[in-house]
């Protein structure tokens, strides 16, 4: 019966194909959201190549959910497909940190009666394992805050920045779907570097 | 602090296993533990009490739980109890001979509810139920609910419960069948099945096979080994209620006026539905630490499961409320200690020496799939579904329902002399609440095992 569980887990929404989908380089209708990312922050992004089903990486896209930069340059880029009749989301984070290497902190938020009480909190944490790709080694992350809480997340330092790639654990992905999803993901990133 | 997010994992995975039939691979996947404890010698007075071996988990002593447990709660369908007190304890006796009283046999308490003694027996009950002196209330009280529980959380009105605990699923059911099939007594209205243990010698334990056996959300992220789905050990020896602590009489707690219930208990029975996915994806290591232990605790090494809970480390209320201060938060072992846990030395009914800081409570629950219950007569009501979900059949013996109430409200932060750690019900600054929701709730009283068949009808 486990077996079979396993096959039905197998089964799971297909992940889409990008458009002109090889590793080769960022796919032609991305590749100019990415590169005017890259240029606007003036560090390398990270493109992906394959998205989980249904979503794709067009920034401006239809899927496009946060385009945010801070003044420090660090940038937020997110996918999301909202279901309906209660289908579920599909939810992808990109983030980057130019110039930096170590863990954002974030503030949390605990209201006790009428007080607030304001903390600060590692943004990703409880590490639990790497996942690799050519040329990356990234920190596997359960416990995640803000836009990426309830998310697992791949954390990785390149050229002393940190990048991060995650994903909402929800339906119709499961736990274990949205980690091998996490690891194609990896798999088919491929850099853009700023121009001029 | 999204916290209230979640949807069950549909499909058909989820429905093929559905029901009770999940539990059918508990045998396959966990077999039966050696045991080691012999015996005991005839049958004790008390029902609830069972006899388990120990093995050591991280340096701490751990009592190995049955690995599997059912409740079947019932209304009845008598016209004459005085037969069918003999026909009930002719049952139970034909299960004495059957099965030796031990994990690997079986275990059987019989416990039963207000509506019963309010309805078949009011008059002894009158004179006989024990008496709390500490409350000055019944030992055993009409349920209540308590700050932290949802607004639906169903307060039952059943007039029996009847606990089987076994490592053999095959007892379980021979027993459920003789006392409910082959007697005509009682009217089921839930059965309620579930598992604990199974990975104290490596690889992975009971509850975490079957959670993702079932599809469970969040399952993949209970720890190997884990005894229970919360990732903590709670079956450490110096953490539970020895041998007859919990009885009316040992601490002197209760009245037993006539001394009818001598040898007895109250038992407390409920469902709590287990958000595991929040639990792994909202709450780190270390707050998973605090949470479920108290704050202050930052010394644990990453991945422990059995953090020890003695007599030595347990919470004061002292301690409680000065973390409380600083940090704006309880933990749930801390909280709870400050009820649970003898304040000095005392002397038990009998001689016996409870030292301070021991546990009063003795404890039962067990892990389950069931969505609330395995089966229910009135799906409607309890709001029953095939699809698995995470969750505990809390089960807890206290020597009065008082007890029981005092333990629950500090898991709340409303301790024994009425100090309120304030913050609101539900949030996770309140131990493990955030994560928990009860959906039914009942009291029940263990009378002792020779008034174990319809109590007080022969007087």
């Amino acid at each position: 019966m486990v077996a079979a569980l396993a096959a039905l887990a197998l089964a799971a929404p297909a992940a889409s194909a990008a458009p002109g989908g090889t590793k080769a380089g960022c796919p032609a209708a991305w590749l100019p959201g990415w590169q005017r990312l890259a240029d606007k922050i003036d560090a390398p992004v990270y493109c992906p190549t394959w998205m989980p089903n249904p979503l794709d990486a067009q920034i401006g896209g239809q899927y496009e959910d946060i385009y945010s930069i801070s003044k420090d340059r660090s940038y937020l880029v997110s996918f999301l497909e909202h279901g309906d009749l209660d289908s579920g989301d599909v939810h992808v984070n990109f983030r980057g940190y130019p110039g930096r290497t170590t863990i954002p902190k974030c503030q949390t938020i605990a209201l006790e009666g009428a007080k607030t009480i304001h903390g600060v909190t590692n943004c990703f944490a409880d590490p639990a394992g790497v996942k690799k790709a050519p040329g990356i080694t990234a920190t596997v992350y359960r416990v995640n805050q803000d836009a990426d809480q309830w998310h697992i997340l791949l954390a990785w330092r390149y050229n002393h920045s940190l990048y991060t790639v995650s994903e909402h654990v929800i339906p119709p992905y499961t736990y274990a779907q949205v980690v091998r999803n996490l690891g194609v993901l990896l798999k088919s990133l491929v850099l853009v570097r700023p121009q001029g | 602090m999204r916290l209230s997010r979640r949807r069950f994992l549909g499909g058909a995975a989820a429905a093929a296993l559905g029901g009770a039939g999940v539990y059918e691979l508990v045998d396959k996947l966990s077999p039966a533990p050696h045991r080691t404890v012999a015996e005991p010698a005839g049958m004790p007075a008390e029902q609830h009490v069972i006899d388990l071996g120990t093995v050591e988990s991280e340096g701490v002593e751990v009592v190995v739980p049955p690995l599997h447990s059912a409740v079947v709660t019932a209304t009845l369908d008598v016209s004459k109890p005085a037969g069918a007190q003999r026909e009930l304890e002719n049952a139970l006796r034909e299960l004495d001979a059957r099965f030796a009283l031990d994990p690997a046999g079986l275990v059987v308490t019989v416990a039963w509810g207000l509506p019963y003694f309010d309805r078949y027996v009011p008059a002894q009950a009158k004179l006989h139920l024990p008496y709390d002196r500490r409350a000055r209330k019944p030992a055993l009280l009409p349920t209540r609910t308590f700050p932290s529980d949802p607004q639906g959380t169903l307060l039952e009105e059943n007039d029996v419960a009847v606990l089987f605990r076994s490592d053999r699923l095959d007892h379980i059911e021979f027993a459920r069948n003789a006392l409910f099939e082959k007697l005509s007594l009682f009217r089921a209205t839930s059965i309620r099945r579930g598992f604990a243990g199974g990975g104290f010698h490596g690889g992975r334990s009971l509850p975490q096979k079957l959670a993702v056996a079932a599809g469970v959300p969040g399952a993949d992220l209970i720890p190997e080994g884990s005894e229970l789905f919360l990732g903590f050990t709670s079956t450490q020896k110096a953490g539970l209620g020895p041998r007859l602590i919990a009885n009316h009489e040992t601490l002197g707690y209760v009245d037993l006026r006539s001394g009818y219930f001598r040898n007895g208990t109250h038992m407390h029975l409920s469902h709590i539905a287990e958000d595991l996915e929040a639990w792994y994806l909202n709450f780190d290591f270390d707050e998973r630490v605090l949470t479920a232990f108290r704050p202050g605790m930052t010394q644990v090494r990453q991945g422990t499961q059995t953090v020890a809970q003695g007599p030595g480390q347990v919470s004061s209320q002292r301690l409680l409320e000065r973390q409380f201060k600083q940090t704006g938060r309880f933990g749930h072992s801390a909280s709870i200690q400050a009820a649970s846990r003898l304040l000095h030395d005392t002397v038990g009914e009998d001689g016996t020496v409870y030292p301070k800081g021991t546990a009063v409570p003795q404890r039962a629950d067990f892990n389950t799939l069931d969505n609330p219950f395995a089966w229910t007569v009135d799906p409607k009501r309890d709001q029953w579904s095939d699809q698995p979900a995470a969750g505990v059949h809390f089960v807890v013996f206290n020597p009065s329902s008082d007890d029981f109430e005092r333990n629950r409200l500090a898991m709340d932060g409303v301790l024994p002399d009425g100090t309120k750690l304030s913050v609101p019900p539900r949030t996770r600054a309140q131990g493990f609440n955030s994560i928990l929701t009860t959906t039914h709730r009942q009291n029940f009283l263990v009378p002792p095992r020779r008034h174990r068949s319809f109590p007080l009808v022969e007087l």
